[in-house]
């Protein structure tokens, strides 16, 4: 079926592109981490492992704090985006309304959070709704540094968890719900029996996409967090290549934070059916 | 008295019905968080047009325009680019996957996703590396075209890889068998019943990069920046000044405009399978 010529050459400049900015970076990136601070520019550059033995010694609460908070966000999304995407699946008529305003998180975490800023600060839209529930909406972007970061970020990673979860609800047959119902089976036990073991690979597939973007998470955390949330690996790495120049240690933690994303990245396209299907 | 006074019955409207009680809960639950989704936007939009007196103008969007329209100019212009690189590389690329044996089709694939599931910062800072030490293109126009080409290009070859494989192969066939020639048949008969894929894919290269400031940060020079990193330098001069929410309400507008003039048009199928789906 060779109809526009074979099918390497068609790949060729897509394979090309993605092995010289993508694959090439990512080998010097780890080769820069096996360099101390800057002398990979250098005539001779000066090979260690240090940096990683910095990580391990010094940043570790970073990477914990890098975890934890991806962790909580990406819980936060199980716990309220379950319901949501349920009801968007099998109550509503208004789905495109909502996949239409779903998107303003999709333009990324920069302008998300600068709005979050305004929406949490002194005489936001919200001051009235804190005062009622007695905080005080001067103070309350020093006060709930953690609960805020992990808000904003949960936020921006919403639509990708009720997406997978909608799509995999969309593949549970209603009448079986209905079924159990008949057969008197409580609300909880359609749930738990039901609609959890039916729909599990969904929402763990998007657990773990939700929990592979809030491991990337920067500008919230610089803008919503203090300096225990400012630890996440990449604005520390940022502050380290970009501002000491300590190329070395930040490709060190670039690393680091990649081996945690591709392993999640890995997780989830075993559980996920793929969008590629391939 | 209890003869005298009678007997009080509800009347069944008047009853709370916790069918339709739940029902309405459910509805609000929807609408708290498309309220969440769009109130970040609708602020900043409330305190661009705020003056320091007290009232509403719009001469923080004159002030925006002025300084900062090159910029706008400039994201433009990368995301066109950006756009056409994609298209000439993922479509071919789509038609590989599809119609031809590649060995190694698995692998082959998850080497061109790499950058996918690359965090920005990592992405950012092996790209400053490798433009420094390397291809000496750092802070150029093409560095920057070049990162969000590799970044984006998988999204662009998702929905052609789902609208070619929806589309059966009778059709070229048939031109062929009715004597078109291979590029014709391409053009005016493949090319074509592909659009609403290779449309989906312009529409999230066009998110993606328009508002892209991560990787931009990392590899962009000190002049002539995108307007997504100028918001993102602002942020540290002018801080939460007027003019800096009106440019970030224009990028967030100009984007969402796009998105819904792609909804009227194409609706939302071949977003399926996206992130946008």
């Amino acid at each position: 079926m060779r109809k526009y010529g074979p099918g390497g050459v068609l790949l060729a400049p897509a394979v090309l592109v993605a092995v010289v900015f993508s694959i090439v970076p990512l080998i010097y990136l780890v080769r820069v981490s096996l360099t101390s601070e800057s002398t990979f520019f250098f005539a001779s550059p000066e090979n260690t492992l240090d940096n990683y033995r910095t990580i391990w010694n010094r940043y570790l609460p970073h990477v914990w704090t890098t975890i934890r908070l991806a962790t909580a966000a990406s819980f936060f999304d199980l716990i309220f985006g379950f319901p949501f995407a349920y009801i968007l699946v099998r109550k509503i008529q208004y789905r495109d309304v909502v996949r239409v305003l779903m998107i303003f998180p999709l333009f990324g975490p920069l302008y998300l959070t600068y709005g979050l800023r305004f929406v949490f600060g002194a005489n936001g839209p919200l001051a009235p709704l804190l005062d009622f529930l007695g905080l005080d909406s001067r103070t309350l972007l020093f006060a709930y540094p953690e609960q805020l970061t992990i808000i904003g970020m949960a936020i921006f990673t919403f639509p990708f968890m009720v997406m997978n979860i909608a799509a995999a609800l969309t593949n549970v047959d209603p009448t079986l719900e209905e079924a159990a119902r008949t057969l008197g089976a409580k609300p909880r036990q359609v749930l738990t029996r039901v609609l959890l073991p039916l729909s599990w690979p969904g929402i763990l597939a998007g657990f773990l996409m939700c929990f592979g973007w809030n491991l990337g998470v920067f500008i919230v955390a610089m803008l919503l967090g203090n300096i225990e949330q400012q630890r996440v690996l990449s604005l520390t790495l940022y502050q380290k290549a970009m501002s000491q120049f300590d190329y070395g240690l930040g490709a060190a933690m670039g690393i680091v934070l990649m081996a945690l994303a591709f392993s999640v990245t890995w997780l989830s396209l075993r559980f996920s059916r793929g969008a590629l299907g391939a | 008295m209890s003869a005298i006074t009678p007997t009080r019955r509800l009347e069944p409207r008047n009853r709370l019905n916790p069918g339709a009680l739940l029902s309405a809960l459910q509805h609000v639950y929807i609408w708290v968080w498309l309220v969440i989704f769009i109130l970040p936007f609708l602020t900043t939009v409330v305190r661009s047009l705020e003056t320091p007196q007290g009232g509403y103008s719009i001469e923080a969007y004159r002030f925006a325009w002025n300084a900062f329209s090159p910029n706008l100019w400039i994201s433009v212009k990368l995301t066109v680019a950006t756009i056409l690189i994609n298209l000439v590389i993922a479509v071919p690329a789509a038609f590989a996957i599809i119609r031809h044996p590649v060995p190694g089709k698995r692998f082959v694939l998850s080497a061109l996703n790499v950058s996918l599931y690359t965090p920005g910062a990592v992405m950012g800072l092996s790209l400053a590396i490798t433009y420094a030490y390397l291809l000496k293109i750092q802070g150029t126009t093409g560095g920057l075209i070049a990162a969000y080409t590799v970044g984006t290009f998988p999204l662009m070859l998702v929905p052609v890889i789902v609208a070619l494989r929806d589309l059966p192969e009778v059709y070229g066939e048939a031109a062929r068998t009715l004597g078109a020639s291979r590029l014709r048949t391409l053009l005016r008969i493949e090319l074509p019943l592909l659009g609403p894929g290779i449309s989906a894919g312009i529409l999230l290269t066009f998110v993606i990069v328009f508002n892209e400031f991560l990787v931009t940060l990392f590899i962009a020079g000190k002049s002539d920046q995108p307007a997504a990193l100028v918001i993102y330098g602002l942020l540290g001069r002018a801080g939460f000044a007027p003019s800096t929410a009106a440019l970030a309400a224009i990028m967030q507008f100009t984007s969402f405009m796009v998105v819904l003039l792609f909804f009227k048009v194409f609706g939302s199928r071949y977003l399926k399978g996206t992130y946008l789906g």
